[in-house]
């Protein structure tokens, strides 16, 4: 009897049944419910992904109180930048005692996301945000800018807009 | 219940129709099955399971993932999403390429897997799925006008013989398939399906011949009748025998019995040795591939739907409500549950598959020794001793 009950673990197998039919009925019940989800698959296309808050995505330009652009043109990240992707014209504004750059080109396609550029600024005026899909159709889509509309570093980019993720987001 | 006098064109017309709708019933519930498998799992695992099909013509299976996402977000519905898979699988199935292993025994090697999935699909043909006619049809149908539907294929007294035997063909099929394919895994594999099949024929039939004392019968119709615990009538009315409400206990021994030989015999996962994963690859069906594996597959789904009907209908109480035979506490004077009820037979037949991919989804494998240990030291005692225990109990009672 203390054989069967050492191979067979019948009290062991009953919780092991009670455990996973739990599981069961939890997801059955919140399967399609976002709010409560119970199971850890992710729905990537149709449900907007999860990303940590340290997640490095692509080079974003931060604004200032005044609501023009944070950089000063110290060139920090400029020279700090492994692959060199990042190039600043330095300008001048009325009324603003600092530098204000006039050009803040960054090449992408070469960009190793290692945000070095954004531990060496002082004056947090650029970030990484959490935008993952960067996937385009042209080379010169990933030249990114200040100028313009398009490829502005300000926004997001127009190609990484196919996914329903992002067309939930705008809405 | 007189039979109705029928030509032989006629009999033979009426058997054709019930065994398209039994091995439609079958062969539409493996497939489902395996649907059932993947999502099962994936719940009980706190995962979704299949969700979408991925595929070559984006467009049509985009169109369908975005419809199923849709769908989804209906409470129950959210289950059915992934069903494409069911039809996914079989189109892999059958554009694979069917190979045979150079030097194999290639009679054997073909004939193999149509001896697993044959004997498992003809075991339906005695099992009563309801008692008695189900409809009679009108007499405009030009051969078979006012001839009866009844619930079972072939309504012989031997029923359950007949049913372990063509069982155990089925080994026959997993064991030549793994020694005609000519190499190391599967031959190993037929051995242990051999080793393992063989042992657990023995409390398998024993737990069953538990019901057979009870009853008193091998007649399936007759066993399902007396198990639910209603009294056998004479011709006046009179009742000549009644299942003992102690017989309960041997019952019920009996079912998580028989339920376990019924995983091993299938070679469901705690005692999956023939196709052990992780150390034979496939086992006995390595070499085997396209419509010959899905074959074997059949034949694996085919006899977890065998198992779940016998098991429901020996200690389920089959197409009456309650189980045990404790029908004969719902007077038969009421209208649905005291009756029997083809949809109760389908849905204890269910419910005990999904019991079967509970079960997987749970337990880990047995190791090798422990599989045969759980065979011959403990369940084949257990078996007797409940045999014991029930013809006991109908001795004195």
């Amino acid at each position: 009897m203390r054989g069967l009950l050492k191979t067979l673990i019948p009290g062991e197998i009953a919780k092991g049944l009670a455990l996973t039919g739990h599981h069961f009925f939890r997801v059955f019940r919140t399967a399609n419910r976002r709010k409560v989800p119970f199971h850890f698959t992710s729905e990537y296309p149709e449900v907007p992904a999860k990303l940590q808050p340290r997640f490095r995505g692509r080079l974003h330009m931060l604004l200032d109180e005044a609501g023009d652009l944070a950089c000063v043109c110290c060139m920090a990240c400029v020279k700090i930048c492994p692959t060199g992707v990042i190039t600043i014209i330095a300008g001048k504004k009325e009324g603003r005692k600092t530098k204000i750059p006039t050009r803040y080109d960054f090449e992408m396609e070469r960009c190793i996301f290692c945000e070095f550029c954004v531990e060496s600024c002082n004056f947090e005026s650029i970030i990484l945000d959490h935008q993952f899909e960067l996937a385009a159709y042209n080379r010169e889509d990933f030249s990114l800018g200040i100028e313009g509309t398009f490829q502005n570093m300000l926004g997001l980019i127009p190609v990484a807009q196919f996914s329903i993720a992002e067309a939930e987001k705008e809405k | 219940m007189t039979p109705i006098a029928m030509t032989l064109t006629q009999t033979l017309v009426i058997a054709l129709i019930q065994c398209v709708i039994v091995a439609g019933f079958v062969l539409t519930l493996v497939p489902l099955t395996t649907f059932a498998e993947r999502k099962v799992l994936g719940y009980l695992q706190q995962r979704l399971g299949a969700t979408r099909v991925a595929g070559g013509l984006i467009g049509v299976t985009g169109g369908l993932n975005r419809g199923m996402w849709a769908m989804g977000k209906l409470p129950f519905v959210s289950i059915l999403r992934g069903l494409p898979f069911f039809v996914a699988d079989a189109l892999k199935l059958f554009l694979k390429e069917d190979t045979v292993p150079a030097r194999a025994d290639r009679v054997v090697f073909l004939i193999a897997p149509a001896i697993s999935a044959a004997a498992s699909l003809l075991v339906f043909s005695v099992v009563c799925f309801y008692p008695g006619t189900l409809f009679t049809f009108p007499a405009w149908v030009p051969v078979i006008g006012n001839c009866p539907l009844t619930g079972t294929i072939a309504d012989i007294n031997v029923g359950l013989i007949f049913m372990t035997g063509i069982a155990s063909v089925g080994i026959y099929g997993i064991v030549l398939g793994g020694w005609a394919s000519n190499s190391k895994y599967p031959l190993l594999g037929g051995l242990r399906s051999a080793a393992q099949m063989v042992s657990y024929e023995v409390p398998l039939a024993l737990s069953l011949l538990t019901p057979v004392i009870i009853s008193g019968s091998l007649n399936f119709r007759e066993m399902t009748r007396t198990l639910a615990g209603l009294p056998t009538l004479d011709a006046s009315g009179q009742v000549l025998s009644q299942m003992p409400v102690l017989e309960l206990i041997p019952l019920f021994i009996g079912f998580f019995l028989y339920l376990t030989c019924g995983f091993a015999e299938t070679n469901r996962m705690p005692f999956d040795m023939p196709e052990a994963e992780n150390e034979l690859v496939a086992g006995f069906h390595t070499e085997y591939s396209g419509m010959r594996f899905s074959f074997f597959y059949l034949a694996e789904y085919a006899n977890m739907i065998v198992v779940a009907t016998l098991a429901s209908a020996f200690f389920l109480g089959s197409h009456y409500l309650l189980p045990f035979g404790l029908q004969h506490y719902i007077p038969e004077s009421i209208p649905v549950l005291g009756r029997p009820n083809l949809l109760f037979f389908l849905g204890k037949i269910i419910s005990l598959l999904f019991v079967f991919i509970w079960v997987r989804g749970t337990l880990p494998r047995y190791r090798y020794d422990q599989v045969m240990a759980v065979a011959w030291k403990y369940l084949l005692p257990l078996a007797i001793l409940n045999l014991f225990l029930a013809a006991t109990i109908r001795y004195c009672l």
